[in-house]
Formats: C-alpha cells, structure tokens, sequence
C-alpha cells in the first residue's frame, strides 16, 4: 500500500475516533495536546487503529505515538514489515 | 398527591422480524416468523439437542447512527438499546438536539432532563462481550505456541483479535441504561432491571410508577438483549436445560405456545424495545400522538424454583389479578392478554390454566414469541409495544403455529381486528420473577 494510502486510513481513523477534520490534520499535531486527546480517547484510537489495519499494537508501541507523523510513520513501518495490513 | 396518569407516545422495536417498530409490526400482523438453522461453528463445540434459533436481520449500525468506533466499544445488547431508544423519541415527536458531536450525545427538547428517567431490563447485558474478552484472555497463551508445548492450538478456535479497553463498560449490565442516559443527556433515576425474561415488564412497570407517583415526567423504558455470541455459549446454556424447541420434520413449524405439540421456546438472537412513557397532562399539552396509556403494573416473586414456575400458579395469579386491581378494573374489563406464552411444556400448562382461573375465556390471548421467539429480557419489552400498538391499532396478531390449543381459551388464531379497551402483558422469570403491566386504549 502507498503511503498516501496508509496516510489517508489513518487520518479517517482519527477523524472517527476525535471527530477532528481529516483536512486540517498535520504531521507535527500531537495528538494529546493539539487534538484534544484524553487517556480514554488514546485507548480507543489504538483499537481502532488495530481494527482498521488488522493487528495488535502493544501498549510500549502505543505510548511512542506522540503527533500524527508518528502515528503515519509506525503504521507505514508496520505494513512494510507485514505484521499490520 | 394524586396517582398521575402515564400514556405512551414513542416506540422503537428491534427484533429477528425487522429493525422498526414498523417492520416488526407488519410481519407479526402477516404472520412473518423468524427461524433458521444455528451457525455452523456452534456445532464445533457441542452437539446441541436444538439446531434452530431466530436471528437477528442483517443490521447496518452506521446507518441507525452507530458509527464505526461505537461499534468496537458498546455491545449488540446496547447498540439494539440505542437504536430502539432512538426510533422511539423520533416516533414521540420530540426533538434531539445535538449536545456533544464528538461523544455523538443530544439533549431531549423536553422541560427538565433531570425529570426524565431511564428504566431498561436485560437479561445478561454485555455476555456477547464477556465471552470475546474472555475467550482472548483464555486463549492469549496458544498466540506463542513455543512457550506452552503442552498446548495443542490447532485443536481451539482463532484467538479474537484483541482484549478491549471497553470490556468492562460493554459486559456490564448497567450499560443498556447508561448509554441511553448518555446519548440524550437524560439527569434523572437511571436503572437497569435484571429479571431474566421478566426483566423488560418490570422496566416498564417501574417506569410507570415513577411517572404515576410524580418523580419523573418522562421515561424511556424497555428490554434490550443479545445473546448470539460467536461459540454458542448461550444457546448451549438453555439447551442443557432442556428448555429449547426441537426442530422436529419442518423447523417453520416448531415454534408453538399453548399448541399440544410444542417442545420448548425458539431462542431468539435477541432485540430490543423502548417505550417513551410521559404524564398525560404534559403529553397532551405538547398535543403528542398516544399509543395507549399504561394504568397499571404488579409483580411478585414464585419463591419456588430457579428454573421452573411453581405449577400451582397461584403467586401469578395473585399478581395478574393485583396488575389488574391496580389499573382500577376487575378481571372482566380485560379483553387482550398479551401472553409469556413461551412454548415450553409446563410454563404453557400452567399460564393458560392461570388465564382460564382468572378471566375465563372471553379475552384475546396472543403469544407474541410464537412469532419474534424468545428475546430473553428484550421480550418483556417488546410484548409491551406490541400490546401498545395492539390498542392503538384495535388489532390482534394472530398466535403462529396453534393448531391444537392446550386449552379451551380465546387464543387469536387469525390476525385482524379486535376490540381491545383493556389489555394486560405479563411475563414470568428463570429466578421465578413475575410482573404484569395493565394498558388501556385511549379515548
């Protein structure tokens, strides 16, 4: 899959869970401290995150997520070593 | 204070016969049963005596506005909750404006949110989600084969895909109620009944009461129950029990309350029905379309038996006639009773024998699982909008698959219209909970 792809699933995913505009999503958007994100928002994004791309993320993984960028990044890594989809 | 009057101006209805209130309403009038051979992967863990249930329609939760992430954290048992609930405040004509989009929660365009309550009743709440948690957690070792050489994985099922950060929230029973005090920002008592297949009754009831007695001037008030989960956990529960229909030569034909050849209850996948209940006064003030109003409720307890109804009968009796005292009556002025009518051997034997004993055969006695099988608690609910929307309609659906009555009663045999100025909905428990609403058409 394109990373344009793989950025596109991820931003609808955020969308769905923080209900911020997939348009107005940056890189460098920490996801706490600019979308709003509280702990329970964090848990949620990561199984929906799962969900969409077929796997599990562990909790040491999903603490590492920080911005958007991150989130992208890991996701693409993921997908290229075939352990998400 | 003076006992308030309650009418019923909403419903929503999900059930294996349609995904409204209408749908569910025209195939109980055409005679559209539910019932299919269970799954397949069932039958990789037991050989169940029964092979039929009544599933659920195919359900586009998105489209009911249930989005893709609600759906990975609320259980069937409460998205059939909110989707019911939701039908039924549209139906009552009240307006839901938007309070929260991102927690996708409104606010009822109704004086005081404070006043407005919730009384929902299920059975086992979030078990679909117990069991998937559960069975990740079991089966979290098998996922590292090397690390357990005694296990043998290819003998169990594939793991489910994750443990949730919502298993406790969607397992708990509470949630049905929750969710809908959640979604329309709804202040005042908040409860959750768990009566087994009482449940959806005493919900009801107790709504009713709460209206009546001046501590809320709303409630949404129901069942909701799902119970298909993906190994067959429940079904096999009430199968060891013997309490399931057989499939017999025609599985079309093995549903039948009160019929001589009946051999248990149609396991239904589950369902839901919420009732929106309001004060006549204000109901009429804000000029709302009233289905029936509810006039009043009794219940009480077997003391007897887990699992099996007292076969005196008398404590139901005793509850059926203090429903009907309550409403102001005597058993005369019925004329509908919206049955338990389950389908199993002894609980048939002895309802009709109660009927019979308390009014006679003069009222109309429709059993509404011979149709929709068994919801569990849902039911409860359920059977009250269809007696609801009996009154409204003056129009009976007919008992499916009766060919032989158990007893000399004037069970609906045909669809159609029907009188009906008084009408009782009664259900009795596993745990030997037994409750009865009175309803009456409006004048």
């Amino acid at each position: 899959m394109s990373d344009d792809g793989i950025r596109e699933r991820v931003a609808s995913t955020i969308r769905d869970v923080l209900k911020v505009d997939p348009d107005s999503l940056g890189s460098d958007q920490r996801i706490r401290e600019d979308l709003g994100s509280d702990s329970l928002d964090s848990v949620t994004l990561v199984m929906a995150l799962e969900d969409e791309f077929g796997g599990s993320i562990t909790d040491n993984d999903a603490k590492a997520l920080a911005t958007v960028g991150d989130v992208v990044d890991y996701i693409s890594r993921r997908v290229a070593e075939k352990s998400l989809a | 204070m003076n006992r308030r009057r309650v009418v019923v101006t909403g419903i929503g209805m999900m059930s294996p016969l349609g995904t409204t209130a209408g749908d569910c309403w025209s195939s109980l009038l055409a005679g559209r049963a539910a019932v299919a051979r269970i799954p397949a992967a069932w039958r990789r863990y037991a050989e169940t005596a029964s092979t039929i249930w009544a599933p659920l329609p195919p359900i586009d939760w998105a489209a009911l506005g249930i989005g893709r992430i609600e759906q990975l954290q609320i259980d069937p048992s409460g998205m059939l909750a909110i989707t019911a609930a939701t039908e039924a405040i549209r139906d009552a004509g009240i307006a839901t404006p938007p309070v929260d989009p991102r927690k996708n929660t409104y606010r009822l365009e109704f004086p005081a949110a404070d006043r407005c309550g919730v009384f929902m009743g299920t059975g086992v709440g979030g078990i679909n989600s117990f069991f998937g948690n559960v069975a990740n957690h079991l089966l979290s070792p098998l996922a590292h084969p090397g690390d357990h050489p005694d296990h043998d994985a290819s003998a169990l099922p594939p793991m489910p895909p994750r443990f949730s950060p919502y298993a406790v929230p969607s397992m708990m029973p509470n949630a049905v109620s929750a969710l809908l005090g959640i979604r329309w920002s709804l202040g005042g008592p908040n409860l959750t009944f768990a009566q087994a297949c009482a449940a959806g009754t005493v919900a009801v009831g107790h709504a009713f009461r709460a209206i009546a007695d001046g501590a809320v001037d709303l409630a949404l008030c129901g069942g909701a129950e799902y119970v298909g989960d993906p190994y067959g956990g429940m079904f096999r529960g009430f199968d060891v029990a013997r309490t399931l229909a057989a499939a017999g030569d025609d599985p079309r034909r093995a549903n039948r309350p009160f019929d001589r050849d009946r051999s248990g209850f149609l396991f239904a996948e589950g369902g839901a029905a919420v009732l929106v209940c309001e004060e006549a006064e204000a109901a009429r003030r804000r000029g709302a379309r009233c289905y029936a109003e509810i006039a009043g409720y009794a219940e009480n307890f077997d003391g007897y038996s887990i699992m099996a109804m007292d076969p005196a009968g008398d404590r139901i009796a005793a509850m059926i006639a203090a429903a009907v005292q309550d409403a102001g009556g005597g058993p005369e002025a019925v004329d509908y009773v919206n049955a338990h009518g389950t389908g199993t051997a002894v609980n048939d034997e002895i309802e009709s024998a109660v009927i019979e004993r308390l009014f006679g055969r003069r009222p109309v006695v429709a059993a509404t699982k011979s149709l929709t099988g068994h919801c569990i608690a849902a039911s409860g609910g359920i059977e009250a909008a269809v007696t609801a929307l009996s009154l409204f309609h003056q129009t009976t659906h007919a008992c499916h698959n009766l060919d032989h009555p158990i007893r000399d009663l004037n069970f609906a045999r045909q669809a159609g219209e029907c009188p009906i100025r008084t009408a009782v909905t009664q259900s009795f428990a596993f745990g030997g909970h037994n409750a009865a609403v009175v309803m009456r058409r409006i004048d």
